[in-house]
């Protein structure tokens, strides 16, 4: 291998520059797209040069479309997904990591679990949850025959409902099911030197204090890093928000863009759709510009 | 600067410790100890991995619950208490220092808990930092900062809460050897300027020879021997400590009493002895001499190895089909590598039972007098 190192250089930045293409090239696309106008797309089809409309698309996602409230519902997942994660995360894996708890390997596996079980392949059961939230309660209670004594007691078997389909809360809450952020913390918990929090003990800070003034500060880049990934992948979701939410004004804004594919056989207005889909990338892209760093420290940390 | 006593004073209290003992689930570590660490003594607890000293200072400290037992430090029952009731304070084996605090913010963190006013925080941790010299450092992170300063802020955190108690948690062994030997003078020096309770763990006897007022010896949760280096060392309790503590460790031999004689198992008379039995006899390695006068009662052994380390040679002999390790000046001759001829005087003997290995400590007194 070494002593090819020239010809290797070369396939390699063959290889590299297929990929670039690949990569860049639908983007490229996605800018011309949207810089011409309906009419010039369709009689010329989609054109590798610029034209001089992409102020106009931009203005009609604005005035013609739902793109600008969807990207306020999106911004609202993204963050309620990416902040609830980060508590959850922290204040389980500390759990775990610093107190004896009973069964915290089992604990701890059954959180990891959650990874093989994503929201797509528990979706119906997600779904069916959501529309009732006491749905599992009523199931117990029936199941157990505890509805049939509360009958005999009170006159009417218990039943509860609260549907959270097409709410902010039903937006972000399935979101939050998953393990990779307890296991992240967990990790960097265990790179701590392990006595800190005896020490913490012995200079009288109790485990709420040990938390906030010692764990808390030196979390901070894991909640940076865990941030970027839950926030990315909160504004990138599209399954769970098409089907949790059913009016324009509650659908995040990738589901938004593709709405605006029209269900007949007419030709899409491509052009606004490309508009659209350069305004709803330009908030994770500025979050991958700023906080890069951070989200390569996450990515390489989840993989250990 | 008067208007705030800048001094350190600490009231050192006496640790007791009242049939305390410790399990996890069926794993008993700590059976029943009653041990008493005296006011303003340098205690020892020493032992090896496992031998439940660690357990035994984090109960002290109140980060291990007791099972069973009472724990009172001066006239106060603390078993049931915080840790920042007890009046402890700890250094840790890895320092334990918080990585994101600077020096200051690290030894001020108990006073800050506390609740002492911003001067008083600054006036306590100046006198600290100056005794133990890290006045130049109080701004810099535990990162920027060597081992040995590390360990500096570790003390400067206990002491600086001015504790009836001071515990530490084998604190030299993440040390390189001149370091250790450098904090060992420096804790030593510091005990005796501040005067507290230490309870210092380790399973390192140089540091426990050198630094102790009195020495504790742990063999699996149970005390071994509790006495002053002096005496741990020329009388031990039993072949345990006797093994422990002595670099080479002692020798022991089986032998055997016919009543009046202790011979080896080849049948080589070492010493008058009234019992009669099985057992083990101990010599240190500094005790074995030579014959030169050619006594008709010299052992006869002869040489397997020997090591050179520039002070002294220890040489290795064979002697009745057992190794013993003898210290002789650097660079003398064995008089007869084969047929070496050895002498133990008999007061240098420590004879232990064959059984338990416990001392028994007047077996070569001039006095008859029967043993058990």
């Amino acid at each position: 291998m070494v002593e090819n190192a020239r010809s290797i250089n070369i396939v390699a930045t063959l290889i590299l520059l297929i990929g670039i293409v690949y990569i860049v090239g639908p983007l490229y696309l996605t800018l011309t797209t949207a810089s011409h106008s309906y009419e010039f797309m369709l009689q010329n089809g989609l054109t590798w040069s610029f034209g001089g409309d992409l102020l106009v698309n931009i203005k009609r996602i604005f005035t013609e479309t739902s793109i600008p409230v969807q990207m306020i519902n999106s911004l609202i997942v993204a963050i309620g997904d990416a902040v609830t994660t980060c508590v959850l995360s922290f204040l389980s894996a500390y759990a775990i990591v610093y107190f004896r708890v009973r069964w915290a390997s089992v604990v701890f596996a059954l959180i990891l679990a959650t990874v093989i079980l994503p929201l797509d392949m528990r979706f119906v059961t997600t779904y069916q949850v959501a529309s009732n939230v006491f749905s599992p309660l009523n199931a117990v209670l029936d199941v157990t025959g505890l509805n049939d004594l509360i009958t005999s007691v009170f006159g009417a078997p218990f039943h509860a409902e609260w549907s959270i389909l097409n709410t902010h809360v039903g937006l972000v809450v399935p979101l939050l099911a998953h393990g990779m952020g307890t296991f992240l913390f967990r990790q960097f918990f265990l790179t701590l030197p392990k006595d800190l929090f005896k020490a913490a003990r012995m200079d009288g800070a109790g485990p709420i204090r040990f938390m906030f003034d010692i764990l808390l500060p030196l979390s901070r880049t894991t909640f940076a890093s865990l941030f970027v990934l839950s926030f990315l992948s909160g504004w990138t979701q599209y399954l769970w928000p098409l089907v949790a939410s059913s009016t324009a004004e509650m659908q995040t804004a990738v589901v938004g863009l593709a709405r605006l594919v029209p269900d007949e056989g007419a030709v899409p207005d491509y052009p606004l759709i490309m508009a659209g889909a350069i305004l709803v990338s330009i908030v994770p892209l500025t979050m991958i510009a700023l906080l890069q760093r951070y989200l390569v420290q996450g990515l390489v940390l989840s993989e250990k | 600067m008067n208007a705030i006593d800048p001094a350190i004073h600490i009231a050192a209290a006496n640790i007791r410790l009242d049939g305390v003992s410790k399990s996890y689930g069926a794993v008993n570590i700590i059976p029943k100890l009653d041990v008493e660490f005296r006011a303003g003594e340098f205690t020892v607890v020493l032992g090896p991995s496992g031998c439940g000293k660690s357990t035994l200072m984090q109960m002290i400290a109140g980060l291990e619950r007791v099972s069973g037992g009472k724990i009172v430090i001066g006239d106060r029952e603390v078993q049931d208490l915080e840790p920042r009731e007890r009046g402890c304070a700890m250094v840790f084996q890895n320092y334990a220092l918080y990585p994101h605090m600077t020096v200051f913010n690290n030894i001020a963190y108990s006073l800050k808990i506390a609740g002492l006013t911003k001067p008083e925080r600054q006036a306590r941790v100046d006198v600290v930092a100056k005794m133990l010299g890290l006045t130049d450092y109080l701004g810099r992170k535990p990162g920027q900062l060597s081992g040995g300063q590390r360990q500096r802020v570790a003390i400067g955190r206990a002491i600086v809460r001015e504790p009836a108690v001071l515990l530490f948690d084998e604190p030299l062994s993440n040390l390189d050897a001149q370091l250790r030997h450098d904090t060992r003078i420096e804790l030593a020096d510091l005990h005796k300027r501040i005067g507290a309770t230490t309870v210092f763990v380790t399973h390192d006897q140089v540091e426990a020879m050198t630094l102790a007022d009195r020495i504790l010896i742990l063999n699996k949760g149970e005390v071994e021997q509790y006495d002053t280096p002096k005496a741990i060392y020329h009388s031990p309790a039993s072949i345990f400590v006797a093994k422990f503590i002595g670099s080479p460790p002692m020798n022991i031999l089986p032998v055997i009493g016919d009543g009046s004689m202790l011979r080896l198992s080849d049948g080589q008379p070492v010493a008058e002895c009234h019992l009669k039995g099985d057992f083990q006899l101990g010599i240190r390695p500094e005790d074995v001499l030579f014959d030169t006068a050619g006594n008709a009662s010299a052992l006869k052994a002869h040489v397997r190895y020997r090591e050179d380390l520039g002070s002294h040679s220890i040489l290795a002999a064979d002697l009745s089909g057992n190794t013993v390790r003898i210290t002789t000046p650097f660079g003398s001759q064995a008089p007869d590598r084969n047929a070496l001829l050895l002498t133990c005087p008999t007061q240098k003997l420590h004879l232990f039972d064959g059984v338990t290995g416990k001392a028994i400590p007047s077996a070569f007194a001039a006095t008859t007098k029967v043993m058990k």
